[in-house]
């Protein structure tokens, strides 16, 4: 089976878990035990969070928290910021961004404002600039979309935004970003949300990044760990695993890079324009490779490329509700309904070969052109 | 003095030489609906009573018998012991704090030493002085009962109200159905509908993977286990008529594509209740009310069916009346999930409303249908509810 839903999530990396059991077989302790053996786990998960966040960013300006999924760490971003008057985000965030952004609407605690895409998937910046004002406590921008890939300049972004209104809180979903794309953050951005098990890690391992001199309410409440910012004893297996895929990751970031464009350009080489339209820029993350197939559905497209062995994502659903059906991210970049019926996302990883693109485009064209043939 | 349900059937008792029948179906069902309890099931004088099962558990144990077809009512009682004081003790349980009441009693135990209406007598006077100028006795029309049943064995069952069960007849004593499943709100009503009547139900559903999702499969299954728990037990075939889809969308007038492939679902849903030893087919159709489900719909489905009866128990029901029966089986809120049950890509803008036989045969001329069917057929599958 070619996997190519990478963004989803990704096969989890052997080599880490294999360094990592170690932290199952011996080393089970509770890191709050006052043993010997509860100070040395503490110590191991301060290298760990110093490795995960150096990666990126500078230890000395920012610090990292350990949670237990990217929509956490968003939500505790969003929940503990967004706060007054207005907050801004863009039309193409993930849900764990969005919900929270509607949550805190309909409580009555903020006006929500979302900033329109161009039709790459970026954010519009003069139009997100024109929406922060005076009023303004917090912003989100997400640096890599998952749905097409468009990657917004954050740094570029974050200055802009605190040259307007520099008391405002600027957040950033790195989910897609973190170990896939080389950038570090500049100190204009004060929160990044990450996922483990996008890169190689596991599910239920997140964390979020903060500017250091930013006070962070506790998100938890309970044994204190975290420094009290997010209390529950720590998933130290998942934590040393994300640490050793994160490793595996960073080694080889740039060469990946490039090897996956390279990919992702002869995918769309292979595949027929006659059934396939490219809506991911050049410019976008090489992870990932957003096409429609105008027309047809991607989700029956979906079945149909798993049945011959291919595991695709999706950009709709097989839904008989309009509101659930389109992806409104693509439809926010300014495609029709035809165009965002669809889509299909076709995402790498590191682990992906040049057979499998083949394979892929292969499989695409055939099922492509089958289906077109029977929809006549 | 303890917890205990008491069970009474409803139309059985117009049976006459055949009634054993219908009570041991009943019997067995309520057992099967109790099995997961810890609780006793015992037949007493045409009735039944649930006993010694975990106080904490009542609430669950009626809950699973207001499902069982052929319960008339239930009623949580105290048992006790006959005297006077004990069926007084229970009976202060029963009351209100304050209003009106009245005591209803019935002498099983004919040697009891008081009549009924001394029974009531007495226990009334016990209870008014006991509240003290809260409760009043209203005969005609009281806030609450209290009513005592003097049994054979010396002992007394105190009790309030009556819960309504579903009614109806038990499952299993009306033959074997093909309910045609579809994932919408109609047809599990239909399914309800034919094992209220005592019909054992199997369902059949059909799908158009990979046009539709594994949602909607597992919608279906989710659904077939709700109607199972008033049918006892039921088994899932699913069939995959993609490819009849297919052919039809390539060969015949796209007007005709749901005619044509609701005659096909009728003909395999037919062979397929055959091979089950079931005894008809049920769909959840109601007249007008989509454009397949006219009269000259029907005539067309009905047409290739050649042995078996269609039974349409919701033919002449409006929707929200459909809706009503959904919400109250608990079938409701599965059933708009919005996945779709049966493929709308290949979905004419306008199907035929009142489609013609003599048209229908010039279409199906253009298919081997037998070919169609033997290829369907072979993708039946059947998941255990």
């Amino acid at each position: 089976m070619v996997y190519l839903d990478n963004a989803a999530t990704t096969k989890p990396s052997v080599g880490a878990f294999e360094r990592a059991t170690e932290y199952i077989t011996e080393k089970f302790h509770n890191p709050s035990g006052m043993y010997n053996e509860g100070f040395a786990l503490q110590s191991e998960l301060k290298k760990a969070r110093s490795v995960l966040l150096s990666k990126i960013a500078d230890e000395n300006a920012f610090e990292l928290i350990f949670t237990s999924c990217g929509t956490e760490s968003d939500n505790q971003a969003i929940f503990s910021f967004a706060k007054r008057g207005n907050a801004v985000t863009t039309a193409g965030e993930h849900s764990a961004v969005s919900a929270a952004f509607l949550e805190l609407k309909n409580r009555g605690v903020i006006d929500a404002r979302f900033a329109p895409l161009q039709r790459d998937g970026r954010v519009d910046v003069n139009a997100l600039l024109a929406l922060v004002d005076d009023k303004t406590s917090f912003v989100s921008v997400m640096h890599v979309n998952n749905e097409i890939g468009a990657i917004n300049d954050i740094n570029a972004i974050a200055r802009l935004v605190k040259q307007k209104n520099p008391r405002v809180i600027f957040h950033c979903d790195g989910v897609q970003a973190y170990g896939k794309i080389p950038y570090k953050l500049s100190k204009d951005v004060d929160l990044y949300a990450l996922s483990a098990h996008k890169i190689g890690g596991l599910k239920g391992v997140g964390a979020l990044i903060k500017r250091k001199s930013l006070q962070l309410p506790p998100y938890l409440y309970g044994g204190g760990q975290e420094a009290g910012r997010r209390s529950g004893t720590e998933n130290v297996f998942g934590i040393m695993h994300f640490r050793y895929a994160a490793e595996e990751k960073f080694a080889t970031i740039k060469e990946d890079f490039n090897r996956i464009k390279g990919y992702r350009e002869q995918l769309w080489s292979a595949l027929d324009k006659e059934v396939y339209t490219r809506l991911s820029s050049e410019d976008a993350t090489p992870y990932i490779l957003s096409v429609s197939a105008r027309g047809l559905r991607g989700e029956i497209l979906l079945h149909m490329a798993n049945d011959k062995g291919l595991i695709v994502g999706t950009g709709s659903a097989c839904s008989s509700n309009a509101k659930h059906r389109y992806s409104k991210v693509i439809l926010a970049c300014g495609y029709d309904e035809k165009t965002a019926d669809g889509v299909l996302r076709l995402s790498f990883s590191p682990q992906t070969t040049e057979e499998e693109i083949a394979k892929s485009a292969e499989i695409l064209n055939e099922i492509g052109r089958e289906l077109a043939r029977k929809m006549k | 003095m303890e917890k205990v349900i008491i069970i009474r059937y409803s139309e059985i008792y117009l049976k006459g030489k055949n009634r054993g029948f219908f009570e041991r179906a009943f019997e067995t069902n309520l057992r099967r609906a109790i099995e997961d309890f810890d609780a006793e099931l015992i037949k007493n004088s045409g009735r039944y009573l649930v006993q010694n099962f975990p106080e904490e558990q009542t609430d669950e144990i009626i809950e699973k018998l207001k499902k069982v077809f052929g319960l008339h009512t239930l009623s949580l009682a105290y048992e006790t012991s006959s005297d006077m004081d004990s069926i007084f003790e229970a009976a202060k349980l029963q009351a209100h704090s304050q209003g009106t009441f009245k005591v209803e009693s019935h002498r099983g135990d004919k040697k009891y030493p008081l009549t009924s209406v001394e029974i009531s007598k007495t226990l009334g006077g016990l209870l008014l002085d006991y509240a003290k100028g809260a409760l009043k006795v209203d005969v005609h029309n009281p806030s609450f009962t209290v009513r005592v049943d003097i049994r054979e064995n010396g002992k007394a069952l105190v009790f309030g109200d009556f819960i309504e069960g579903a009614n109806g007849m038990p499952v299993g004593t009306a033959g074997k159905g093909l309910l045609l499943l579809s994932g919408g709100i109609d047809s599990p009503v239909a399914g309800h509908m034919m094992a209220k009547r005592g019909m054992k139900i199997d369902c059949l559903h059909f799908h158009s993977y990979p046009y539709t999702n594994m949602q909607a499969k597992e919608k279906v299954v989710d659904l077939a286990k709700i109607l199972s728990e008033y049918t006892c037990g039921t088994n899932l075939y699913t069939v995959k008529v993609t490819h009849i889809q297919e052919a039809i969308h390539e060969k015949c007038k796209p007007d005709l594509m749901i005619t044509l492939l609701r005659r096909f679902m009728y003909r395999i849903a037919e062979r397929h209740a055959l091979r089950i030893s079931a005894q008809c087919l049920i769909t959840g159709e109601s007249l007008g009310q989509v454009a397949s489900q006219t009269i000259e719909g029907m005539t067309s489905s009905n047409s290739v069916v050649e042995r078996l009866p269609v039974l349409r128990p919701l033919v002449g029901f409006d929707k929200n009346e459909i809706i009503e029966r959904s919400v109250k089986m608990g079938a409701y809120e599965t059933s708009i999930l919005p996945f779709e049950d049966c493929c709308t890509v290949f979905l004419p803008d306008y199907p035929a409303i009142r489609p013609k036989l003599d048209e229908i045969a010039r279409e199906e001329a253009k298919l081997d249908i037998e070919a169609l069917i033997a290829e369907a057929f072979e993708s039946v599958e059947k998941i255990k509810i």
